[in-house]
């Protein structure tokens, strides 16, 4: 079914490929940063979208890496852009490194060390975990003097490496030396996206960028525990009575939405409105390619009209 | 064969999620007179078995105890010192360098001091050397933060560009002294972010270069910068002093090394840099031309297999481990690790002691 591009495996969205969607599938999830919103702007012709959709009578979820808020505070976002969406309807990255923990019976005793924002350090404490770092060590620097000795509490059995604007060479510093030196801690990444639309206007650094610094310094992969793991997958069929097959992921991103959607057999859709690009689809160096594709959501409003 | 000993592999991991990466550089330039960028490595299980299949296909012989010093010494005319791990740890001289030294340069030998440290420049590195007693030329040195000013230079970087660094006082030092103009450093560390609505960042749109190395004031206005000028201002280069995971800025503990800052920009880049400090042999093919010598005429003493003795081996000279450093016998001989230098010692002051057996 493809159209532009002779031979394109990916198909842009016409009318007849809208209905087919929305007759084949009960449930839309939906990423956030590129799809629904830029930074603090919604995106054109959501409301309307996300209104007819939940009049057919389809499940919306939203997935989003962001851990820069937890789900509350991401419903309160949703709230002030003029939507109704129910803090459970949404899975975010740092939800997902609270249930990680949870999943693997993560000792209560332990502590965990966040290199990240609020929305991580309110998820864990949510679920009832010790945390050190966040925002507060954002403030503190190294001083090299002669036997300086950078120490690091022997109880953080976790590392969690997530969005960070106020990351710097302390954390950096204080995250490594957890994972290398107390036994067995994990290392665990909310996302590795390495930018995305933090203020509407231009792309910032995302989480990958973290990541990566700690990864270096270690030389160990992280867990990651957002898109496109599955991970948080295996919490939404527990939430909601879904099977994949009867879903359609939605994103702005390659490899992490679409892949995430693929990894899950999920239905696949992508929108141009926030990071790639149609010649980024299309180059022949790209090998994800999703079902669908279109501008942004609110195509759909039209076409299913037609 | 030269090419078939380096292995990229064992340099850190930077790459992003498991799956297919999307637009990344994959591939380096291996071998002899090209900048090694390192690879997008692919998962832990895929590296191990690249790894025993490179020592297995390469026989990779292993590493000699070194015995008869003094041919060893005789058979080279320069040797290139690592300086951490090698001549101190962090302020403290190790034991019998400042003998060692002298005996080589009384038996005619060139000494040069290569080291992946950007903090300080030539100059800098100089006086360490004078406060430690030991008799060091500032021309004697090459430091990773020279390399990079070095570099630009072999390129012929118009002097019009600017260059955006991440990094410390050391490369703001030698890009100055190649007459380079120069944005960023350690005062962007003071620089604040706050991700509000309406907050944009500008870059300058002449900066044809970025620069990163270690940086103790890292941020997240410097990634941002950095990443800006990288995607956006067309053919700009993304330079990078040296990818080490860990570095001894004192000697009682590892420190998270100039590799880390590296990984952030490659990390929301995407984009592979190209690296001047070992193992790349930039460095190495500077020196030679400089001294006009052929590198088999070289060797190198180092503590680290993935930057000194691979950069050796890239480089086509003898490579000699010393166990004064990072480096242990038991990582040198594990099943892990295929990179094995010619010769390993405990430290280089056993040029004094180790003699060859009177016949």
């Amino acid at each position: 079914m493809a159209n532009g591009l002779p031979n394109h495996p990916s198909g842009f969205l016409t009318a007849e490929a809208a209905r087919s969607l929305v007759d084949s599938v009960d449930a839309f999830l939906f990423d956030c940063d590129g799809v629904i919103w830029k930074g603090d702007k919604l995106i054109e012709g959501v409301p309307e979208t996300l209104d007819l959709l939940r009049k057919m009578g389809k499940k919306l979820v939203f997935v989003t890496n962001n851990s820069r808020k937890s789900r509350r505070q991401y419903s309160k976002k949703f709230r002030a852009l003029g939507l109704e969406v129910m803090e459970e309807e949404i899975f975010t990255s740092s939800f997902a490194a609270a249930m990680f923990l949870k999943l693997n019976d993560f000792s209560p005793e332990k502590k965990v060390y966040v290199v990240g924002e609020d929305g991580i350090l309110e998820e864990l404490k949510l679920a009832g975990f010790k945390c050190l770092g966040g925002l507060e060590d954002g403030k503190k620097n190294i001083l090299l003097e002669a036997n300086f000795y950078f120490e690091h509490d022997k109880s953080v059995g976790a590392v969690i490496v997530g969005l960070d604007q106020y990351f710097n060479y302390y954390k950096m510093q204080y995250a490594s030396l957890c994972i290398r030196e107390n036994p067995g801690c994990l290392f665990i990444a909310t996302n590795r996206d390495p930018t995305g639309h933090m203020t509407s206007s231009q792309e910032w650094p995302g989480a990958g960028t973290m990541v990566a610094a700690v990864s270096c310094s270690v030389q160990k992969e992280p867990i990651v525990v957002g898109k496109p793991s599955s991970f948080l997958m295996d919490f939404l069929l527990k939430s909601f009575n879904l099977e994949t097959s009867r879903m359609c992921m939605v994103g702005d991103r390659l490899d992490t939405d679409i892949l995430f959607g693929q990894n899950t057999g999920c239905k696949t859709l992508l929108v141009l409105s926030g990071v790639t690009t149609l010649p980024e689809l299309q180059d022949a160096s790209n090998n994800i390619h999703p079902d669908l594709y279109t501008n942004s959501v609110y195509d759909l409003v039209g076409l299913l009209q037609q | 064969m030269l090419l078939t000993r380096a292995s990229p592999t064992l340099l850190p991991s930077t790459s992003a999620s498991p799956s297919p990466p999307s637009a990344t550089l994959l591939g380096r330039s291996r071998g002899r007179g090209g900048l090694v960028s390192a690879s997008s490595p692919a998962a832990g299980q895929h590296r191990q078995v690249r790894r025993s299949v490179m020592a297995a296909a390469t026989g990779a012989v292993p590493a000699a105890k070194l015995e008869d010093a003094d041919a060893l010494i005789d058979s080279v005319e320069t040797f290139i010192f690592d300086c951490d791990g090698v001549i101190w740890k962090g302020d403290k001289l190790i034991d019998g360098v400042p003998e060692t030294l002298d005996m080589l340069r009384s038996k005619g030998k060139r000494l040069v001091f290569v080291t992946n440290n950007s903090t300080k420049s030539r100059k800098q590195y100089g006086k360490k050397f004078e406060t430690l007693g030991l008799n060091v030329n500032e021309e004697e040195i090459f430091a990773s933060s020279f390399a990079a000013a070095a570099y630009l230079q072999s390129i012929d970087f118009p002097k019009d560009k600017k260059v955006y660094v991440i990094g410390e006082d050391g490369i703001l030092k030698e890009l100055e002294l190649a007459g380079f103009q120069h944005l960023g450093g350690p005062s962007d560390g003071d620089k604040k972010i706050e991700l509000k609505p309406g907050f944009y960042m500008e870059h300058d749109k002449d900066v044809g270069a970025v620069v990163v190395g270690f940086d103790r004031y890292f941020n997240y206005y410097k990634v941002q910068y950095g990443t800006l000028c990288i995607r956006e201002n067309p053919g700009c280069l993304f330079i990078a002093t040296n990818r080490d995971a860990v570095t001894h800025l004192t000697d009682a503990q590892e420190w998270a090394g100039g590799g880390s800052m590296v990984g952030a920009i490659l990390g929301s880049t995407k984009q592979e840099p190209l690296v001047v400090g070992k193992p790349s042999t930039f460095m190495m093919d500077y020196l030679a031309k400089k001294f006009g010598i052929t590198t088999s005429q070289i060797c190198m003493v180092g503590d680290r297999l993935d930057t000194d003795i691979l950069f050796g081996q890239n480089g086509g000279c003898k490579t000699l481990l010393v166990l004064s450093g990072v480096t242990s016998v038991q990582m040198l001989q594990s099943p892990d690790n295929s990179i094995q230098p010619d010769f390993y010692t405990n430290q280089i002051s056993d040029f004094l002691t180790l003699k060859a057996a009177t016949v």
